[in-house]
């Protein structure tokens, strides 16, 4: 690759004032007498003609092309003669010219240089041949050529040159050189040429040319994509190769840029027209002028075609930023040298083919993975894809008749895919309040967007579980509404009663019948509706949870050991969301903080806390422990009483407004306990503030799940069991009613004490300062008010509507008041761990204690005599059992009748699936040890192979030093390569390496 | 990827780009990916002018390594700064973007760049010396005082917020 390295750093140079200065003297003084030949006007005539073509074709996408690469004579061959015949074809006026103008451009490597005596009235045509078939006759003098600098400058001027007919006529330079470095750079350069074709016949834009024919401007040479594969049939054993030493192979690539020009020339003299003027100058050797003359050349060319697409290229030299990104990067120089272009064709190098390869035997979604797995550009992952697809599909030809089936199969996976992909992205363009997670991310970072983002997907939840509900149960029931005789006063929005207990919010409105339209109409027994649905809600909602949790599972916990101090993780999980500017500022403070507490605790490591200290701490946490407990124990006997008291209460008196009083309390409970259990870390001082968080976490969900189920015990042992008429709707106006009372209690809490809190930690007491997001707490607020929300659903149907309104409405609150009262968390909080750790906590007590108390509802529970979908029947799982019954009788569904026999209702089927459960957990689990054992020997295995890296990397050096003593002189170029990739690297132009690259060549060439 | 792709080319139609260089950019931007828009307007976008690795990010998947976009880096960058992008490939990125002399390890060089950046320079050279010792010391997985690639992406292995911090939203 050094060979290759060198020549890009020769390519550099002519950015050197100097160098293009040295260069245009050169090229003045050589060619004179090519002056006359060149000007533009001359080639002006004929280049309209070939600019009318596309245009006159009508469409854009340069029907021409085939026109001229059908011509017989260029593809078959390069030769010159040919040349000039096809020149007559398409430039009718100048076939005088164009032998003249071929010289001008060959001549300064050529004619001068070589000092071959061709007369230069006859270059153009019989030169080429020969020196193209003539392979010998190139080596000594292509040593001569390289090694000075003149010759490349011409290299520049043909590239730079808008026609590439006469550049084609240098096809056989690779040819006649011999010359490694140049056939294969050569033939980049040619690339460039050609990938303008393909270009512009897919894009078709006339315009654009214009730009793009800079052979300056990076693009390209920088861009990855040669989209047209024709282009670059022969290339991947051109690029990966640094040294090309026969001429034949030479000739070969003659041949194939032959084919790239051709098809470069009418587009290229048709939109450049107009700047041509310029460009002549250039060959003739005012190569200083190319980086300035840039932008004005766009300006001109796209000026000159009168285009309607002209507008914007105007106005981008204008604006005076596009010259910096043109003229700083000059062309093909750098971006021509850069690593990235050679792993531009990557695909086509070993490794690439490897992975291809690899790739082809995949499914297509593994091989979408892969690919989209791949650290590439998505040009280069659009063409692997393709290329891919291609040699899939060569193969699958040869095997199509065998196997149409899978085809077939194949067709509609991707059908499927492809109609996914849609559907996912339709979905992600609604998806809800973008714009406000933005800004939220962009203020307080990924820990605090958490708790919206779960909220956000709690209300997805309701909101799925609404359209169930809905459409299966509520509808139904409202085809036969009867009319509601109670009073609407108002007080109902909080009570629950009153009026709503005759509506389909409640389970007792519900009827038992079949409903039935028309005597034809089809049966909707709505019993099997009402348990059916929510059954199925139910079991949607676990599943989704169940794969959300394995999900996060997955994601945070790969790796079994974890560091205890992860001072890198600090340094290398930097938030990217975060993009306001104070909040980057305090984030920055926040981190150096917590880095030099980091520092410091690492520092301190080896202190050790003295028995008393450990006493007292230890005592500390366990009287913490023991006061948490039972406060929460307290609070759980107190609601109970108060319940149990309330019912006494209400029974006697017939206010509607004391029924709030109950969900009163527990609403106090829930927003005072809270606070007065994070009072504790003043006393318990945890060591890792995540201990404590954890910690404070556990307590919470103790005391409200514990409350949540003292208040179950007692719906379901009391409620249930007083003969009240109706008490399933009962229960579910008790469950509003604490859910409306928690929702105005956080409304209250976000816009009240929050906001109370703020002023007294701006005004009163300067040393508060602003508080910072309870991420905890709050989560859990959510996580208590959707498990009511799941307890209720089969005594109110209607509750994850409510629910949604109000977690809707909540989301704005918390987002004012987050906005107003907040600042960003000072820690850096483990989010996503988190986030894991709060999706357990909805699935185990919460969900898991949901269905715990419905399943004790409808198998254990006598339904109300007189109201709801169930009414006299013993329980409510009755309405399942004669519904088998009725099947039995129909042949037709025995089926059913022997899934249910078998499976759901057997004891044996349940026994047998989960000792089978068991054993497969039993195996995984193994399986995982064995899988942490080996990952300690592989981590071993990698220090290891460090150390042995290390060792003969020390090795290699004491031997590299000794032979440096012994020999001198052997090491010098091996030096001077470094050096030359070095300021490569940096992007450094500078002529002194460029000398010395030269002086390298030198001793380079006679060694070959 | 093409859903998120074309995705992002929407949004990026809708306003980014065409915000930042009205001029520059023609309406048919998307016949014409060649068009670069520099660094200066890259910088100060929204999504990352306050970005303390904004240059970085621009430089890495610029075609050059000097910043300037094109709209197919625009695309690219955003394609691995979403939410889509998978681990490995955002590891990746990543480490080009902590690798501040792109000589595909991370040294200390390149750590203390990095801790410079982060921390707006408050900690003082002690402690800079001192956390990038510990970064290597934990990370260093085969012991040759600097971070390869493999050892970059097995921390990021351990750190699970990387894959939602590592994100732009836009």
């Amino acid at each position: 690759m050094s060979a290759h390295y060198r020549y890009n750093r020769y390519k550099d140079d002519p950015d050197d004032p100097d160098y293009s200065g040295s260069q245009h003297r050169m090229q003045g003084y050589s060619i004179t007498q090519d002056h006359p030949n060149v000007p533009a006007p001359m080639n002006n005539p004929d280049y309209p003609s070939t600019k009318r073509n596309p245009y006159s074709g009508g469409s854009r996408t340069s029907p021409d092309y085939p026109a001229s690469f059908a011509e017989p004579d260029y593809p078959g061959s390069p030769d010159n003669p040919d040349r000039p015949s096809t020149r007559n074809n398409s430039f009718s006026a100048i076939s005088r010219i164009s032998p003249d103008y071929h010289r001008s451009l060959q001549e300064p490597d050529y004619m001068e240089f070589q000092r071959n005596p061709y007369p230069p009235g006859s270059s153009g045509q019989p030169d080429y041949p020969r020196s193209q078939k003539n392979s010998d006759f190139t080596y000594s003098r292509s040593t001569r050529n390289y090694a000075d600098s003149r010759t490349h400058p011409d290299y520049f001027g043909s590239l730079g040159e808008p026609d590439y007919l006469e550049t084609q006529s240098n096809t056989n330079h690779p040819g006649p050189r011999g010359n490694s470095n140049h056939s294969g750079s050569r033939r980049n350069l040619q690339y460039a040429g050609s990938r303008i074709n393909t270009r512009t016949d897919s894009l078709g834009d006339p315009d654009y040319l214009g730009a793009k024919n800079q052979p300056n401007s990076p693009h390209f040479f920088g861009e990855p994509d040669y989209s047209d594969a024709e282009d670059y049939q022969n290339s991947p054993d051109i690029w990966g190769e640094p040294d090309y030493p026969d001429a034949e192979n030479g000739h070969d690539y003659g041949f194939s840029e032959t084919l790239g020009m051709t098809r470069g020339i009418p587009t290229r003299t048709s939109s450049i027209q107009p700047s041509f003027h310029h460009r002549g100058n250039g060959s003739l050797g005012i190569l200083r002028g190319e980086n300035e003359d840039y932008p004005e050349n766009i300006e001109m060319t796209s000026m000159g075609m009168a285009h309607s697409h002209r507008h914007p290229l105007p106005g981008a030299p204008g604006k005076g930023y596009v010259n910096p990104a043109y003229v700083g990067e000059s062309g093909p120089v750098r971006a021509y040298g850069n690593p990235p272009l050679s792993e531009s064709d990557w695909h086509k190098s070993p490794h690439g083919q490897k992975l291809i390869a690899s790739l082809i035997p995949m499914t297509s979604r593994d091989r979408i993975k892969a690919i989209r797995n791949q650290p590439r550009t998505m040009e280069e992952k659009r063409n692997l894809r393709k290329t891919v697809d291609k040699e899939k599909s060569k193969q699958s030809h040869r095997r199509r008749e065998l196997n149409c089936c899978a085809q077939c199969i194949n067709s509609i996976s991707q059908a499927y895919q492809k109609s996914k992909n849609s559907l996912s992205e339709i979905l992600s363009s609604f998806s809800l309040w973008q714009k406000r997670f933005k800004v939220i991310g962009g203020k307080f970072g990924t820990s605090v967007l958490s708790y919206f983002n779960f909220l956000r997907w709690l209300l997805k939840f309701n909101i799925f579980s609404f359209i169930v509900n809905f459409s299966f149960i509520v509808i139904p029931q409202l085809t036969l509404a009867e009319k509601n005789t109670l009073q609407f006063t108002g007080l109902e929005f909080f009570t629950g009663a009153g009026y709503f207990r005759d509506t389909v919010m409640y389970y007792g409105f519900y009827t038992n019948s079949t409903i039935r339209h028309g005597a034809s109409g089809a049966s909707y027994n709505m019993q099997l509706a009402y348990i059916f649905t929510i059954g199925v809600c139910l079991v949607i909602c676990f599943f989704s949870l169940l794969f959300s949790m394995a999900k996060y599972f997955r994601n945070n916990f790969i790796n079994p050991h974890i560091y205890s101090r992860g001072i890198a993780k600090l340094i290398f999980c930097w938030d990217f969301t975060v993009t306001h500017e104070n909040a980057v500022k305090l984030k920055q403070k926040n981190l150096s903080t917590e880095i030099r507490e980091n520092l410091s605790e690492i520092r301190q490591e080896n202190v050790k806390l003295t028995l008393n200290q450990q006493l007292t701490r230890f005592s500390a946490h366990v009287a913490g422990w023991v006061v948490s407990t039972g406060v929460a124990v307290a609070c759980c006997v107190a609601v109970y009483y108060l319940a149990e008291y309330n019912s006494e209460f209400l029974r006697t008196h017939r206010n509607p407004g004391a029924v709030l009083l109950l969900p009163f309390v527990v609403s106090c409970i829930n927003l005072v306990v809270p606070r007065l259990y994070s009072m504790f870390r003043l006393v318990e001082r945890y060591e890792m503030p995540r201990h404590e968080v954890y910690i404070l976490l556990i307590r919470n969900i103790f005391l409200k799940i514990s409350i949540i189920g003292i208040l179950c015990y007692y719906w379901l042992n009391i409620v249930a069991l007083s003969g009240e008429e109706c008490w399933e709707t009962l229960i579910g106006q008790e469950i509003y009613r604490l859910l409306l009372m928690d929702f105005v209690f956080s409304l209250a809490d976000s816009f009240l004490g929050e906001f109370l809190r703020r002023i007294i930690g701006m005004k009163f007491i300067a040393n508060l300062g602003l508080q910072e997001f309870d991420i905890a707490r709050n989560v859990l607020e959510l996580i208590y008010a959707q498990t009511l929300v799941w307890i209720g659903i089969f005594f109110c149907p209607l509750l994850p509507f409510i629910q949604m309104i109000t977690l809707f409405i909540m989301f704005y609150a918390k987002n004012i008041s987050l906005m107003m009262n907040f600042q960003p968390p000072s820690k850096a909080w483990r989010a996503s761990q988190m986030m894991t750790f709060f999706i357990f906590l909805l699935f185990f007590p919460s969900f898991t204690g949901v269905l715990c108390t419905l399943a004790i509802t409808i198998w254990r529970l006598k339904p109300s005599v007189d109201c709801g979908p169930f009414r006299g029947l013993p329980f409510f799982i009755h309405s399942i059992y004669s519904w088998i019954d009725t099947l039995r009788k129909r042949p037709g569904y025995l089926w059913v009748v022997w899934i249910y026999q078998n499976l759901i209702g057997s004891v044996h089927f349940f026994f047998i699936l989960t000792l089978i459960v068991l054993i497969i957990t039993y195996l995984y689990w193994q399986i995982t040890e064995g899988r942490k054992i080996m990952i300690r020997l592989l981590h071993e295995q990698i220090i290891n192979e460090g150390k042995d890296k290390m060792f003969l990397i020390e090795k290699l050096m004491k031997l590299q030093d000794t032979e440096k003593r012994a020999n001198p002189s052997g090491l010098v170029l091996e030096r001077r390569e470094v050096e030359q990739q070095s300021p490569w690297h940096l992007g450094e132009h500078d002529a002194v390496p460029e000398l010395r690259f030269r002086q390298s060549v030198q001793e380079d060439n006679p060694r070959t | 990827a093409a859903g998120s792709i074309s995705g992002l080319y929407v949004l990026h139609k809708e306003g980014d780009h065409e915000d930042l260089a009205p001029q520059l950019i023609p309406l048919d931007y998307t016949s014409c990916p060649d068009v670069k828009v520099p660094y200066e307007l890259i910088g100060s976008m929204p999504e990352l002018k306050d970005n303390p690795f904004r240059q970085r990010i621009a430089q890495v998947f610029s075609d050059d390594g000097d910043g300037h976009m094109t709209l197919n880096n625009f695309l690219d960058m955003f394609s691995v700064m979403s939410e889509m992008a998978p681990r490995d490939l955002k590891a990746y990125y990543a480490f080009k973007i902590y690798d501040f002399n792109n000589d595909d390890y991370i040294c200390a060089w390149d750590l203390e760049q990095t801790v410079t950046k982060l921390t707006r320079g408050e900690l003082s050279a002690e402690e800079v010396s001192l956390v990038c010792e510990k970064v290597l010391d934990e990370a260093d997985g085969d012991h040759d005082g600097r971070l390869s690639l493999e050892d970059f992406q097995n921390m990021i292995l351990r750190a699970p917020d990387f894959l939602s911090t590592f994100h732009i939203r836009i």
